[in-house]
């Protein structure tokens, strides 16, 4: 005899468990099914050296929605979030104005003495620095409520869902022609166009740049990639809760926390539970099966793996009509990113500026040029994991010590790129891995010497790992590319953007769907509501 | 002022849309002077004598992105344009010997793409209708004058449109389609329809062509579509030449211009826009000679116009800054061959009409074509480039004369070059450059370098020096997602009025933007008109 629940949920990764706690405290009765032993997905914390946990994957929390912290009571269930200040980014010998050990360009929370730095560079620079980040709150404040917008179909006939989507274009219309046209910009153009507007230090747009091209199979050249420079504003401006820095405990910490609240809230979480397929009626999901063949009854089914694992892997074949499966495909993936976790006994020495400092307990960005960054890119895009890679390092010890022994440390590196398909010539990725790793510790070591000898344990993972461990197709970690043509009414496919399927009751609550990847929250969150509103019409 | 005469509107360029813009205005009746810097007419669509008794296409090389709709307007076959639409669109011959063929027939471009790819040739005819259905919507789009983002809200704007009858008009799939492609590259978006590698590289081209992109950037498709809007392109793009050269069209919008009673000046330089209270009043010119009129019509590129010829105090700080970053980055060069006799392509040897149409000349896979984009974004130039080449005297006799019987024009349209060469001055660079284009053609055309007897390098530099577009880009601003429709060439400014009242833009850097299209110039005329009619 099945089990039988109001609704069942694929997937214990953010996303999935938010919305679980979400239709728990609507009061259905929820079930959680997660394939590995811990909860998490890509926002996990596993002890891969003994004595040395890590954020596996996922590293930093900046956008995790305040609504998403207020309605579950995050911090009542033990999130803490622990700042990091300040973003370093180290310079070649012989470069900048340091000459000798090589310069750094070091921008930190303080605003004077961040603009004192960037005066070292530039006048004009440090003056524009003010200016731009003004503007690009103006924009985050404007666009952020997109963040809570289910987005209607321009195709459809039906206005009314649309109605929110007037609502911004009001506001839009609100906006100084100046806002408008940058707001136009940040929606069209590469980041280094984009930033070059403003500055002309190279280092200091290198290093902005690329936060525009996390997680992307783009450059920083590439348009539709300046939209992703206002994610770090928009974190700014959540002002009530502290959104920029490390989870305590780890990426897996947020994690726990939602799960913990979602439990409270009536949820059942099962790990070790992957689901093989669900189960369909006609045109309506009806349930799930396990791997051990158990089944499991459910008048709603969610899924919080990506669309094409959802769509492709567990709808028997034929379930989805021929037009809807192809537009699956041509969903992209293209995981671009591979991560290095290092446990070490000493911490890095950096060349530039040498000793222990405030310098390593914020960003440590390895973005010395935008044509480093272009490079890293252009290997990439015939792929070639980059020889020279871009790496956003974070020593998360340093503000949660209990994530390693004593005077130890584990150092986060997030690696770009490392195409998910290599030129067959490469080999595969477990052929490539090392190899990889190595790039990575010798890029370090151009700035940070001792990084080899203070390294005690080192895990490196490509998107293929992503892939096998995590479930994320071809290791893409917003499941699905940020592109502009994959955002909006269009993610996952036209016509399907409001977390509903061609399936009745089943849907959507990943990354897959709008707004996009990151530790946000606010698909689960959206899809919950949506499932929610269209059983209370049900109802009524 | 030392002339009395208030003219209706002043032309600053003769550019093709200057002209067309000109043209309109006068037939509409109005007083019309044109003024161009240099000595000739037809800024880009030219053609010059390079060698005694041979004639070139200096620039541009063919115009069948013409619309219809400004030749029949203004008559324009009556005032001498005879055009040429050979049956082969493209020819994309490969260094092994094979090629790649675009027919003006689909069934044929078919039959050419069957030995490439059985599925290849089963995915072109939908494709083709796919370009051409969503072409459509941007032809359509491309009349419009883009809606007032200022006064009503945006989303109502866009509603209000007629713009929102045609989207409906192209059904869910197509409206679905076009919203999910625009931004799209264009590599991505033949590599949905196609399978090998060197078609795909043969129908992306014109997604790039005279762009700082690669096939791999967003918002390419859109630049595809573009180039197919309003023309009978399809996928396979246009190939149609003006007989004596583009500039012949010129001389047909001159005819045209004066026929209607406007009149033109060459060798007058405009230095500045004059203005009072924040109203144009005319043009100063170097001379010190001031001009006066109702309105003028700019047909340079928008940065030049806002930035060097209108008083900044008039425009203000804020829209001066943003004038000065439209982007126009060129990365194109023009190079113009004359060969003693018809180059030998081992990949044409079977049929000598394929050499009729556009020659896509290292275009043998995306990436391939990507690589040389790469090049120019450190600031060089790949050692082999990526050439769409012509040789109109195929089709044209009439650019040779008999004293230089035998010899063969050959145009080639060059991608990507570095606006400036981060080492060194184009002037140092440009016979390397020259050389990379011969041996980037003598990869299919064998021994072609040893039959030049002239040869013409034009660079950025050139095309910003002697044609005046900034940057040496000749769409005037870069084609990209950021500078499209309400926001071309800024947003606020795109209904081909400036912030001078009484000032029009009327070139490539408007809506709905660059190539030989005469858009733009008819579009502003217009506006210009309805202004004029309005105030008085």
């Amino acid at each position: 005899m099945a089990q039988r629940y109001d609704a069942v949920i694929i997937g214990g990764g953010h996303n999935g468990l938010i919305s679980a706690a979400y239709l728990a405290r609507a009061g259905m009765r929820t079930l959680v099914l997660e394939r590995r032993h811990v909860l998490g997905g890509a926002a996990v914390t596993e002890e891969i050296v003994p004595g040395f946990r890590f954020s596996v994957a996922s590293y930093v929390v900046s956008l995790l929605r305040p609504e998403v912290i207020r309605e579950l009571r995050l911090p009542e269930h033990g999130l803490d979030i622990l700042p990091l200040d300040g973003t370093f980014t180290p310079l070649p010998a012989g470069s900048g104005a340091h000459t000798g050990g090589g310069d750094y360009l070091w921008r930190v929370n303080d605003h004077g003495r961040t603009v004192r730095e960037l005066r070292r560079w530039s006048t004009s620079d440090a003056e524009a620095y003010e200016e731009y980040g003004q503007l690009m709150v103006e924009m985050a404040r404007f666009i952020k409520p997109i963040l809570g917008i289910v987005p209607g179909d321009p195709t459809d006939r039906d206005p009314r869902p649309l109605l929110p989507i007037a609502a911004l274009a009001r506001s839009f219309g609100r906006l100084t022609e100046r806002q408008q046209a940058v707001f136009v910009q940040l929606m069209t153009m590469s980041a280094a166009d984009f930033l070059d507007q403003w500055f002309e230090t190279d280092p200091l747009k290198a290093t902005m740049s690329a936060s525009g091209i996390i997680g992307t199979y783009q450059g920083i050249r590439s348009p539709g990639t300046a939209y992703v420079l206002l994610h770090h504003y928009m974190g700014e401006i959540d002002g009530a809760f502290r959104a920029w820095g490390i989870p305590k405990g780890g990426t897996g910490g947020v994690s726990y926390a939602i799960a913990r609240s979602a439990q409270a809230l009536g949820a059942e979480i099962r790990t070790e539970a992957p689901v093989a397929r669900i189960r369909t009626h006609g045109d309506r999901a009806t349930g799930v099966v396990l791997a051990d063949g158990e089944e499991i009854d459910a008048s709603v089914v969610l899924s919080s793996a990506d669309a094409k694992v959802t769509f492709l892997d567990l709808l028997a074949p034929g379930t989805l009509d021929a037009s809807f499966e192809e537009e699956v495909r041509r969903f992209k993936f293209r995981g671009s990113s591979g991560k290095v976790n290092l446990a070490v006994d000493r911490l890095p020495d950096f060349t530039c500026l040498p000793g222990v400092g405030e310098h390593l307990r914020g960003a440590i960005s390895f973005s010395p040029s935008m044509d480093d960054m272009e490079r890293a890119y252009d290997d990439a895009k015939y792929g070639h994991w980059s020889r020279k890679p871009y790496i956003d390092m974070i020593i998360p010890t340093l503000v949660d010590p209990q994530m390693a022994p004593p005077g130890k440390h584990v150092i986060s590196c997030f690696v770009q790129y490392a195409p998910y398909k290599l030129d067959p010539a490469l080999g595969t990725w477990d052929d490539n891995r090392e190899a990889f790793g190595d790039a990575v510790m010798d890029r370090i070591a151009e700035f940070a010497p001792n990084i080899r000898d203070i390294t005690i344990g080192r895990q490196v993972l490509t998107p293929l790992d992503i892939e096998r461990t995590m479930g994320l197709t071809e290791g893409n970690i917003f499941q699905g590319e940020l592109s502009l043509e994959q955002l909006f009414f269009n993610r996952p496919v036209p016509g399907y953007a409001r977390f509903r399927t061609p399936i009745r009751d089943l849907w959507l609550s990943g990354s897959s769907t709008h707004p996009g990847g990151g530790l946000m929250g606010a698909n689960g969150r959206l899809a919950a509501l949506e499932v929610l509103k269209s059983r209370g019409r049900k109802v009524a | 002022m030392t002339e009395t005469t208030v003219f209706d509107a002043i032309v600053v360029g003769a550019g093709h849309n200057g002209l067309v813009t000109a043209a309109y205005l006068a037939r509409a009746g109005r007083t019309v002077l044109v003024l161009e810097q240099r000595e000739r007419v037809g800024g880009a669509a030219d053609t010059s004598e390079i060698m005694p008794g041979v004639r070139v296409p200096t620039v541009a090389h063919t115009v069948g992105r013409l619309r219809p709709s400004v030749v029949r307007e203004l008559d324009l076959k009556r005032h001498g344009l005879e055009l040429i639409a050979p049956e082969v669109r493209a020819f994309a011959p490969q260094p092994d010997g094979r090629a790649v063929t675009l027919w003006r027939d689909v069934a044929e471009t078919q039959a050419s793409l069957r030995p490439w790819s059985e599925n290849d040739a089963r995915a072109y005819a939908p494709f083709d209708a796919r370009v051409r259905g969503l072409a459509k919507f941007l032809a359509d789009l491309g009349d419009e004058v883009p809606p007032d983002v200022r006064e009503p809200g945006f989303g109502d704007a866009l509603m209000g449109l007629r713009l929102g009858r045609t989207f409906r008009g192209l059904g869910r799939d197509d409206g679905r389609t076009i919203l999910r492609v625009l931004a799209m590259s264009v590599a991505d978006f033949v590599a949905e329809s196609f399978e090998s590698d060197a078609i795909r590289a043969a129908l992306a081209w014109r997604g790039v062509r005279h762009t700082a992109m690669g096939p791999w950037s967003a918002g390419t498709t859109k630049v595809l579509l573009d180039d197919s809007a309003a023309s009978d392109g399809g996928a396979s793009g246009e190939t149609v030449y003006a007989t004596g050269g583009p500039g012949a069209l010129a001389e047909a919008l001159v005819s045209a211009v004066r026929a209607a009673g406007g009149e033109i000046r060459t060798g007058v330089e405009v230095v500045a826009v004059t203005s009072m209270d924040g109203r144009a009043t005319g043009v100063a010119l170097a001379t010190g000679e001031e001009i006066g009129a109702r309105a003028v019509v700019s047909g340079l590129d928008p940065k030049r116009l806002l930035t060097t010829l209108v008083d900044p105090v008039a425009i203000g700080p804020s829209l001066r800054w943003r004038a000065n970053n439209i982007r126009t980055p060129g990365r194109s060069a023009k190079v113009n061959l004359v060969v003693d006799g018809l180059p030998g392509f081992p990949a044409a040897a079977s049929d000598p009409r394929l050499l009729r149409g556009r020659i896509l000349v290292g275009m043998t896979g995306i990436d391939q074509v990507e690589r040389v984009f790469d090049a120019t974004k450190y600031g060089t130039f790949a050692d082999e480039l990526v050439v769409e080449a012509t040789i109109p005297s195929l089709v044209d006799p009439s650019l040779i004369a008999p004293s230089a019987d035998g010899a063969h024009v050959l145009s080639a349209d060059v991608q990507w070059v570095p606006t400036t060469p981060r080492d060194g001055t184009w002037d140092d660079r440009r016979e390397a450059l020259g050389d990379a284009v011969v041996r980037t053609l003598e990869t299919v055309a064998p021994g072609l370098g040893g039959r030049v007897r002239a040869r013409q390098v034009i660079t950025p530099a050139d095309l910003e020096r002697d044609f005046g577009l900034t940057g040496g880009h000749p769409l005037h601003a870069e084609p990209a997602l950021d500078s499209f429709f309400a926001w071309r060439p800024l947003l606020g400014w795109a209904r081909y009025r400036m912030p001078l009242e009484g000032l029009y833009l009327a070139g490539s850097g408007a809506h709905p933007g660059g190539g030989v299209t005469g858009a733009p110039g008819r579009n502003a005329a217009r506006e210009v008109l309805a202004d004029l009619k309005r105030r008085r």
